[in-house]
């Protein structure tokens, strides 16, 4: 099991290296890119068990305040990213207030709403851009503008950062929060009764995991170096962040992560593949995968993998359980 | 069989000979909720290149046709669908320079993909004909390789007050104005150029009236509209709000003096097909006009619908506009060399009988924006649209005031 961590973490380090054009070195980025955004997601969703549809509204404010910075002060947009930050986690705490007394799909649904709200809001507010959006430096004026030709840079950038996020939600599962997570997801009322204090809880997960969506959207913006309402706040941005945390397995550390590496890759091939004919091929492929999983898979690809070594086990328990006999 | 196989590699051979050809890449939403534009926009763009490739002989006068500047080469496009997503418009704009190694590129419909892709364009030295998206800032970045050859918000907005200014010539008096507009990114940014425009040329606004596209009545915005007698009103719409519209201002009997409508749903077939009858008169922005039978444009018409099935459309058109001016570049760059066609680009001058949409030409200024760039305005008469304004390129008179039905 080791040397297959010591080989994966290898392959992500030297990727770059490995690849021989700037596309596939882009295509890597993206798949970073994703697995933090649903890393992110997935220690609310995930761990904590609170589907959020709208974390859109974190990536968005993630993405805006350093073009924000940008355009009306002239700063390096890195500079946008701390407040970004504050600013989505007040956001969270003035949503997650009301919000967290709703439960299950309710809890969904108002997320949805909030989230469509902002995009609103956003969209008609000529200060942010209105519908058309803000763009960063097109060319770099100091190498503090982050804006490089190359997407390698990005690459080691976003995988440090998933790295550290990573690292982090490996400690806290393990730690007494990391249980009261688990325990809330099993259910509240148990949950409570036992003594966890589920409010509580719940919020410190939504704050971490509106953080890290940020921390996502604001390198977003730094890459592509655009945002518009939909790009930031439209409600595909959260849908492909619950979609790739299931794919790999919501509630696992790896399971986003695994689940980025399928699924961005599938979408890039595919659309490079079949997009030119404009069939929109692409999107029946990419639907029915996912319709595929959520029938017979839907603990996530890790789940299988789990299940799948479990059978294996035993059956070699099994076999040297006959041997000695 | 083995005939087949000597002709294939006999076919393989010649086209070893024969010059190189040139690779340009085309990015559009072939998937996603813009879809059907791209298709239309695909289908143009093929149609063009099958033009300046030589096959179809008989369209004469395109600039570039035949492409003599490369002896022999073609023109070959790569395809890539970018769904309206500015980040994939990105990626796409990678593989299509990196890995199909094209050298030229053109896009993009929806101007937040542009601003994306062109930048990466930008990055990689590779120039960017702009056919169709009209956000003011895509050009007047400090780009050297982005070119726009359409018109922007601010021609149409000078167009239209051109065209008023022409009306209140002929005794029609023309002062104050009013602007309806959906209340999005369409109907906002237009509306904002309009109110710069309307101030700048000493016109009175007396209404501003932004409405939600989605809404299903209209009669208060009709009935402000009716209070405050403007002498001519600009719809910014979409379909179902333009028909919406039509159909109200008969309910509540008003006829504004001058009715325009800016593109969108005032050229959706649907609208003819709904409300024609009720809005005779009404005026519209197209660049595009099929012209006589027998004329380059009604050829390429023509051919367009052999294709498709469908008259070719002002955002097709604009497009299949940029493929001829990039095409020109080629053609004079002599080669398939990215700075080659760039230098070529900037130099540009055609003339309007060298085009095929309504433009006063192209000739790019230091931004990259085409400062010859207009639009015909067309009225609805009877059951179709015709050309009255510029005077020039008229085929029919205009009628004034708004007859409605």
């Amino acid at each position: 099991m080791r040397w297959l961590g010591i080989v994966i973490g290898a392959a992500f380090l030297l990727y770059p290296w490995l690849v021989t054009d700037d596309f596939y070195a882009r295509t890597g980025a993206d798949v970073l890119l994703a697995a933090i955004g649903a890393s992110a997601w997935n220690i609310l969703g995930g761990y904590a068990g609170q589907i959020s549809v709208g974390h859109a509204m974190f990536f968005g404010i993630g993405a805006y305040l350093p073009l924000l910075a940008y355009s009306h002060m002239g700063l390096p947009p890195v500079a946008g990213v701390p407040l970004a930050i504050v600013i989505s986690l007040g956001f969270a705490i003035v949503v997650g207030l009301p919000t967290f007394r709703l439960h299950g799909h309710y809890f969904s649904m108002a997320t949805i709403a909030v989230a469509e709200l902002v995009r609103i809001v956003i969209g008609n507010w000529d200060f942010v851009g209105a519908a058309t959006g803000l763009m960063g430096p097109a060319v770099s004026r100091t190498w503090l503008d982050l804006s490089f030709r190359s997407p390698i840079p990005y690459y080691y950038l976003f995988l440090a950062v998933l790295a550290g996020l990573l690292l982090l939600t490996w400690h806290l599962q393990r730690s007494r929060m990391g249980y009261y997570w688990r325990a809330i997801r099993a259910g509240e009322r148990p949950a409570r009764s036992l003594g966890v204090r589920v409010a509580r809880y719940k919020l410190y997960a939504l704050l971490l995991s509106a953080a890290f969506t940020s921390l996502a959207g604001s390198l977003y913006s730094l890459m592509v170096g655009f945002i518009d309402p939909e790009s930031g706040f439209g409600i595909l941005r959260s849908v492909e962040m619950i979609i790739i945390a299931a794919l790999g397995g919501a509630g696992t550390l790896f399971g986003p992560l695994l689940g980025a590496v399928l699924l961005i890759p599938l979408q890039t091939v595919t659309n490079s593949l079949f997009g030119g004919g404009g069939s929109g091929l692409t999107y029946i492929i990419y639907g029915g995968i996912i319709v595929v999983l959520a029938r017979f898979e839907p603990g996530g690809l890790l789940d299988l993998w789990r299940r799948a070594s479990q059978w294996w086990s035993r059956r070699r328990e099994t076999v040297t359980v006959r041997h000695a006999a | 069989m083995k005939r087949l196989l000597v002709a294939s590699i006999l076919a393989l051979f010649a086209s070893a000979a024969a010059a190189e050809n040139v690779k340009v890449g085309a990015l559009y939403p072939l998937s996603g909720n813009a879809a059907s534009a791209g298709a239309q926009t695909k289908a143009a763009i093929e149609l063009a290149v099958e033009i300046i490739n030589g096959q179809h002989p008989d369209v004469k006068g395109m600039p570039g046709t035949g492409l003599p500047g490369l002896n022999g080469g073609k023109i070959e496009v790569t395809f890539a669908d970018h769904q309206g997503n500015p980040s994939t418009g990105q990626s796409q704009a990678l593989r299509l320079i990196q890995q199909d190694k094209v050298t030229a590129l053109i896009g993009a419909y929806q101007s937040s993909v542009t601003f994306a892709s062109t930048a990466v364009a930008e990055r990689y030295g590779i120039p960017f004909v702009v056919g169709d998206s009209v956000a003011a800032n895509i050009t007047g970045r400090g780009f050297k390789y982005v070119f726009r050859v359409t018109p922007v918000a601010t021609d149409f907005a000078y167009n239209y007050l051109d065209f008023l200014k022409d009306v209140a010539a002929t005794g029609q008096p023309v002062k104050n104005l009013a602007i309806v507009y959906e209340n999005t990114d369409y109907g906002t940014s237009i509306a904002d150029t309009l109110r710069k425009v309307i101030k700048e040329r000493g016109f009175e606004l007396t209404a501003d009236i932004p409405y939600n596209a989605n809404t299903t009545d209209v009669s208060s915005q009709v009935l402000q509209l009716k209070d405050k007698k403007p002498d001519a009103v600009i719809f910014v719409s979409y379909t179902a709000d333009t028909i919406l519209y039509m159909r109200t201002l008969k309910q509540l009997d008003y006829r504004p003096p001058v009715v325009i409508g800016d593109d969108s749903g005032f050229s959706d077939p649907a609208f003819i097909k709904n409300v024609g009858t009720i809005s005779q008169g009404a005026v519209n922005r197209s660049a595009w006009d099929i012209g006589k039978p027998g004329s380059v444009t009604a050829k390429i018409n023509e051919l367009f619908k052999a294709k498709t099935g469908f008259d070719l459309d002002d955002t097709s058109g604009r497009n299949m506009q940029a493929m001829f001016v990039l095409a020109d570049a080629i053609n004079r760059a002599g080669s398939g060399k990215s700075d080659a066609i760039r230098d070529a680009l900037k130099v540009t001058d055609l003339k309007p009988d060298q085009l095929m949409m309504g433009y006063k030409g192209v000739k790019f200024d230091d931004t990259g924006q085409n400062t010859l760039a207009a639009t015909y305005l067309i009225q609805l008469q009877g059951d179709q649209y015709v050309a009255v304004w510029p005077a020039r390129s008229a085929t029919a008179k205009l009628q004034i005031p708004y007859k409605g039905w």
